[in-house]
């Protein structure tokens, strides 16, 4: 047995890195494509119901607040735009932006949470009304708690830029949750737009 | 070459907490109470919110279920340790990524705590799939001693219902699915040339997430009104509107499992294509990696719409949603089309993984190159591919749109084209080979002789008029345990048997292995092929009763299916014996060439001292001068014979 052996023992050999992609990214970005299947069963739920029902849709009775939910969307848009800023900032080593942008963003991002759940509670119709309550507040509600697991990896990534983690090498921390949080943006566009528009 | 064995590691870890503080470290000291309180936590928020809202009542026995299905495994989850480092990471606390003093396994005791290495993952993984293997056994002899004699001998129907519902279902999710990850979870980093999986610690998490799965699913015999009963497949409206509690038990116990195999499989990606050793091409990854490669690929993909379609089911069960209410808009039929566009990926989820281990298997004891290697690699892909657009092929007579019936035929046909290369390279292999019938190899023979009936009568059951007239009998019955017992069961047998000296340091018995081999092949045919003709006759499926004429076949069948049972004890007390005393294995007691095979057994605490260098293909047996790859001290001697100047 070798001295080098011995340094072995405490620490594994370094892995071969055989990919150009960096492994967090790329588990990222599986995770992701797992959870567009996970919309995509919503989505097939509500086109289901939908084209079954043949009639006017939404069904009578459903007036859905589109002009709120339109400046809701806004909200969230904008907060892909902090979002962008904070790691930016981060590249270039300025730790001020990255406070100002992450915490910039917790808050839009509950500022939407906050809207839809008021939003629930004045709509006059319930999950068990009847099929077109259950597959909105179920794809809604869906997307909502994904904003949530977003919101709290954010709050992980603000809290962390406040104690003195991340430079301006070093920012994996703030760029994952970043990657999640543009998907959760993204991903409301696609149900802004199928429930609420067309 | 030099391998530093388990013992010899002093990254030792803080000193043990002393006193009341042991009830704040991570371990099964702190789970009661963490469970308690996120017991308390689910209960207070349920509560609370509907003491807000006006609802009545506001302690609501199934609402509460529902939700301490979710809270009480974050509990414990919590309590063992799974969550601690995130926790200090989020916190913005200093945290030690170089730690591993939560690698290795130095007693038992290490294989019941959160455990980052992923060798001991991997046994954590085979011994819990295995309890559950035996447990779910166990609810099918009952069941067949309630078939022996026409008639109500032991159970009611609805006990019935549920012994046959949680058979399959711990053993889809709990055995066949996990302990295809279990393999590949010990055998992969270390194929691959890697010193550990992409995320260890997930790893960890998705182990513990199969336990809590396996007892929700087995505990749902405790709930009020009996377990769930609507079979594995869980049809709504049937399950969302007529089962007791115990059916939530179900759905959530799918989504645990689920979530646990969709962190596998990302985590096997990330690793297969992140961490494998210089000179590794993909087109010389050994087919096994090839083969959890797509499976996980089919994870990935396929399982969240399980998930979607156990949420919908809990919802109109439990908070009385209408996905599948047709009376208020819903749309009965979406269950199913949900539900078969994962469940159908998810029996080659079961299967591709099975494929890698027989390639290997085959190939190293005919001694010789798989025949057809990219072939091989890349029918996998053409059944990942194709495995998603026949789905509907369960569903020919659910009264679906008749157009998609000969579509979903014809593709469903198509799907025995790449299975059948695979089966004819198998053949390729063995031709003219030194064939060394040891038991892993016996199981890897008889997965193929015994899948190639099963992918018949699969072909059968893709042909509409066949399947019109065959639906729900015991046809059905007969042809998914050809391909899931007889083709999932017999390749993970034959992996367990290959890789034990690997993993234990110790030879199994090869007579015991051999006469367990017999008694379940010989036991396996004697109660399933009988099947096909009480099918083809009328039997249906899932009933607890039938007609006095089929009472001698199905007295055979439950008679060969108690020593089937039985086989299993051969193999139990085998591997229990030969863990404890068998004699001391060889590094390489196949003459194997994968990188796994080039390290001690078991291998060293980080798999390699130095990362190899992959030069060569891993299948080249027989080839004078082949080689899969060097080793540092090899290198070294390459270099010193090189001329200088």
């Amino acid at each position: 047995m070798t001295v080098q052996a011995e340094a072995h023992a405490a620490h594994p050999p370094e892995a071969h890195q055989s990919s150009r992609v960096d492994a967090r990214t790329l588990g990222m970005f599986l995770f992701i494509a797992s959870e567009v299947m996970l919309f995509g069963s919503f989505f097939t739920a509500y086109f289901f119901v939908r084209v079954s029902a043949h009639t006017h849709w939404p069904t009578a009775g459903h007036e859905l607040p589109v002009f709120v939910a339109g400046i809701n969307t806004i909200i969230l848009v904008s907060s892909s735009f902090t979002m962008h800023w904070a790691l930016q900032a981060i590249k270039r080593g300025n730790r001020a932006g990255l406070q100002a942008g992450l915490t910039l963003t917790f808050l839009l991002g509950l500022t939407f949470l906050l809207t839809q759940i008021r939003e629930y509670s004045r709509l006059g119709f319930a999950p068990y009304t009847d099929a077109f309550g259950t597959i909105f507040y179920c794809l809604t509600g869906l997307h909502g708690a994904h904003v949530f697991v977003g919101l709290t990896l954010l709050l992980a990534a603000t809290i962390r830029s406040y104690r003195g983690h991340y430079t301006a090498d070093a920012h994996w921390g703030v760029e994952i949750p970043g990657i999640y949080w543009h998907f959760v943006d993204v991903m409301w566009i696609v149900v802004y737009t199928t429930v609420y528009i067309l | 070459m030099t391998a530093v064995t388990h013992d010899e590691v002093h990254a030792g870890p803080a000193p043990p907490p002393t006193g009341w503080r042991r009830l704040l470290a991570p371990g099964w000291l702190r789970v009661p109470w963490m469970t308690a309180l996120f017991f308390g936590i689910g209960a207070g928020i349920t509560v609370l919110v509907r003491w807000l809202e006006g609802w009545d009542p506001i302690w609501k026995g199934s609402v509460i279920t529902t939700v301490e299905l979710t809270a009480v495994p974050f509990g414990f989850l919590a309590g063992i340790g799974g969550f601690d480092y995130w926790m200090r990471y989020a916190a913005g606390s200093p945290t030690r990524p170089e730690d591993h003093s939560g690698h290795g396994a130095r007693s038992w005791r290490d294989y019941f705590r959160i455990n980052t290495d992923h060798k001991v993952i991997g046994i954590q993984y085979l011994v819990t799939t295995i309890f559950f293997f035996v447990a779910a056994g166990l609810l099918a002899m009952l069941m067949r001693a309630e078939l022996a004699r026409p008639g109500m001998q032991f159970v009611d129907n609805q006990t019935f219902n549920g012994l046959f519902s949680v058979h399959a279902a711990l053993m889809i999710f709990l055995f066949v699915i996990p302990a295809f990850a279990g393999i590949g979870n010990y055998v992969i980093p270390l194929m691959i040339g890697a010193p550990d999986m992409a995320f260890p610690r997930l790893n960890a998490l998705s182990f513990w997430l199969l336990p809590i799965a396996g007892f929700m699913m087995l505990g749902s015999f405790l709930a009020p009104g009996g377990a769930f009963a609507s079979g594995w497949t869980g049809y709504a409206p049937l399950a969302s509107t007529h089962q007791p509690i115990g059916s939530v038990f179900f759905n959530m116990g799918v989504q645990w499992a689920g979530a646990s195999s969709i962190m596998t499989a990302l985590n096997f990606l990330v690793t297969i294509i992140t961490m494998r050793a210089p000179g590794m091409s993909f087109w010389r990854m050994p087919l096994l990696v090839w083969a959890n490669f797509t499976t996980s690929l089919l994870v990935v993909i396929a399982t969240p719409f399980i998930a979607g379609s156990q949420f919908f089911v809990m919802f109109d069960h439990v908070m009385h949603t209408h996905f599948f209410d047709y009376q208020a808009g819903g749309y009965p039929l979406g269950y199913q089309h949900i539900f078969w566009f994962y469940s159908h990926p998810a029996v080659y989820i079961m299967m591709l993984p099975g494929f890698g281990i027989a390639s290997e298997v085959i190939s190293v004891m005919s001694r010789k190159p798989i025949f057809g290697y990219r072939l091989m690699a890349l029918s996998l892909l053409a059944i990942l591919v194709l495995g998603f657009s026949v789905w509907a092929h369960h569903m020919f007579v659910a009264g679906m749109a008749p157009w998609l019936r000969v579509p979903m035929m014809v593709t469903s046909m198509v799907i025995a084209v790449p299975t059948g290369i695979k089966v004819f390279s198998w053949l390729a292999t063995l031709w003219d080979g030194r064939i060394h019938f040891d038991t892993p190899m016996l199981f890897a023979l008889g997965f193929v002789s015994m899948f190639v009936i099963g992918g018949l009568s699969g072909i059968y059951l893709a042909a509409v008029p066949i399947d019109i007239h065959t639906s729900d009998t015991y046809f059905v019955v007969a042809h998914i345990h050809y391909v899931l017992f007889g083709g999932s069961l017999f390749t993970i047998f034959a992996g367990i048997y290959f890789w034990f000296p690997k993993m234990t340091g110790r030879m199994y018995d090869e007579r015991l292995g051999k006469l367990h081999f017999w008694l379940t092949f010989i036991g396996f045919n004697l109660t399933f092929f009988p099947m096909h003709w009480l099918g083809i006759q009328g039997m249906p499926r899932r009933v607890a009763d039938y007609v006095p004429r089929f009472a001698d076949l199905n007295m055979f069948i439950s008679l060969a299916s108690f020593g089937l049972g039985a086989s299993t004890l051969v193999f139990v007390y085998n591997m229990v014996k030969s863990w404890r005393f068998g004699p001391a294995a060889a590094a390489n007691p196949w003459r194997s060439l994968t990188l796994e095979w080039q390290v001690s057994s078991p291998p060293p605490i980080f798999n390699f001292d130095e990362i190899p260098q992959v030069v060569g293909n891993p299948y080249e047996y027989g080839v004078p001068d082949a080689r899969h790859a060097v080793f540092n001290g090899d290198r070294q001697v390459e270099l010193e014979e090189v001329p200088t100047r």
